[in-house]
């Protein structure tokens, strides 16, 4: 009964935390500029990180590692530093995008301008890692990001064309502006497939010390709490290309974002898109660094975990106090949170295959899953998915940046 | 019992006594000697070892900033390999890490550091 509560925490947690800057963003740019036309990337992403939480989950469960520290094990050092930097890095842009969307939020309710409010963000993520508990940063926060059905609640009464949305659930070509269109997709697919999310979720896997019983609950949780969590990003897309589409408004400042929800709900709307923004962007941010640090100190091998004491795991602590001052300094710097949202998802896009390959490899070893290793077909739909999302960002990204967008 | 040295030795987890996470398997030191087969003798532990696996300049900078944390740092750290046991999903090592040179960075940040913090 205990293990099927746990599912149910499990879903509402996931659709809770789905939303953040990165998925808010993209899917109000794809909206605003083709309509439905995008929604199959979200789709896409969606199956893709549902998959991928799944073997994460499934992976620690059955060998008791976490990715990061099975992953150094298993490849040795050398070749572990490839994934670490990378991921490493690029999650630090997508860190400071979310920093910068809290405090963006905070912009839109005090009027001040958000840098400002970067080192108190970044102070309160720490207050909340520093003295919370691991359950603490994944139900209450995520919980609380309940709040973003709000978009379907408006999704569904401004009356969208059903036929016509349910019409771009499959790929299609673009009709304009062919290379913008390759980057919001793979932007969207960069924020849907944080690689970030899977090496969380298996450090929580294993801070909650799963066995193999949990393999059901976890893919329930995976399959439902994904697909729900990806609905709201459609119902994102949805508003936009209800309420930006018909006015002609393009996404290219992120004061623009509050507009989604004021121009159909007013005062009330302007408010309930700075509660979802602050709420879903401070648990990322906590998620993300706490992520990093995690990764870090299993790939050395250090004491870790988030319901340990600081002065139990000094090193790990201190990991993720550096990381969010380094990336709250970003923010710091005025960088606009809207350019650096996208494109640190287009580049996490980029980096796909050199994160997730390697965990592929290790979901396919028996030494450590033994009967439960990978089928074919979860395989080969990861395969294609990340190696063709790289090479599409690749492509986009110098195209997208010489096209000064 | 087969070990492969690479696969189940190197770079693996290691469990202290107290159950405490004491590092990686950094290195291993093996005894050659005439007419026989290589032995294993010692596992090594810690930054040094690890920073010159990836490049030895970089070790041998790492090597003068870890010596000020003072003795038995600045230098591998080495665990007699009867002292190592596999218990998976890591290994199993018979000491204190607390009480050995691995956990001085460790208790280092939490004495400079930590302990400084209210309610830490």
């Amino acid at each position: 009964m205990k293990r099927w509560l746990g599912v149910a925490l499990g879903i509402v947690t996931s659709i809770g935390g789905f939303l953040e800057i990165g998925s808010i963003t993209t899917a109000a740019q794809a909206g605003a500029e083709y309509r439905y036309q995008l929604t199959w990337t979200i789709v896409l992403g969606t199956a893709c990180i549902g998959l991928l939480i799944e073997m994460a989950g499934r992976f620690a469960a059955v060998s008791k590692h976490t990715i990061a520290d099975a992953m150094r094990e298993r490849f040795g050092i050398h070749f572990f530093m490839v994934p670490l930097l990378l991921i490493f890095f690029i999650s630090l842009l997508v860190l400071a995008a979310e920093i910068g969307g809290v405090a963006v939020a905070i912009e839109f309710l005090t009027g001040v301008h958000f840098p400002v409010w970067a080192i108190p963000v970044a102070l309160l993520a720490w207050g909340l890692l520093w003295y919370g508990t691991f359950s603490m940063i994944e139900n209450g926060i995520s919980a609380l990001g309940l709040i973003t059905i709000v978009f379907v609640i408006v999704g569904v009464r401004l009356g969208p064309d059903w036929h016509a949305l349910a019409a771009r659930l499959l790929p299609s070509l673009p009709d304009k502006e062919p290379a913008h269109y390759w980057f919001i997709a793979v932007s969207i697919l960069g924020a849907s497939v944080s690689p970030y999310l899977f090496y969380f979720y298996s450090s929580g896997a294993i801070e909650e010390k799963w066995d193999e019983t949990h393999i059901a609950p976890n893919r329930m949780v995976a399959a439902v709490g994904m697909g729900f969590g990806g609905f709201l990003s459609v119902a994102v897309l949805v508003v936009a290309a209800l309420v930006f589409a018909p006015r002609g408004i393009k996404v290219e400042e992120y004061k623009q974002l509050p507009l989604l929800l004021s121009i159909p709900w007013g005062r009330a709307g302007f408010l309930l898109f700075a509660g979802s923004l602050f709420i879903t962007c401070i648990g990322a941010t906590a998620e993300i660094t706490l992520a990093l640090a995690y990764e870090i100190a299993q790939g050395f091998g250090w004491n870790w975990g988030e319901d340990l004491e600081p002065s139990d795991d000094a090193r790990f602590s201190l990991t993720y106090t550096v990381i969010l001052l380094a990336s709250s300094l970003l923010v710091l710097t005025g960088i606009d949170p809207l350019k650096m949202t996208t494109l640190s998802m287009a580049l996490t896009s980029a980096s796909l295959p050199v994160a997730i390959l390697p965990f592929l490899v290790l979901m396919n070893d028996r030494k450590y899953l033994g009967e439960h290793t990978n089928g074919w077909l979860g395989n080969l739909a990861i395969v294609v998915i990340t190696v063709l999302a790289s090479v599409v960002a690749i492509v986009a990204i110098p195209l997208e940046i010489m096209g000064g967008s | 019992m087969r070990v492969r040295l690479v696969r189940d030795l190197l770079d693996n987890q290691l469990i202290d006594a107290a159950d405490q996470n004491a590092g990686k398997v950094d290195g291993i030191v093996l005894e050659l000697c005439d007419g026989e087969p290589a032995r294993v003798r010692y596992v090594e532990v810690g930054p040094v070892t690890l920073a010159r696996r990836l490049n030895r300049r970089f070790g041998n900078w790492v090597a003068r900033l870890d010596k000020r944390l003072g003795e038995g740092r600045g230098e591998p750290i080495r665990i007699p390999i009867s002292r190592i046991s596999l218990e998976e999903p890591s290994l199993r090592v018979d000491l204190v890490a607390e009480k050995t040179p691995i956990m001085a960075l460790e208790q280092w940040l939490r004495r400079a550091i930590v302990s400084r913090i209210p309610w830490s």
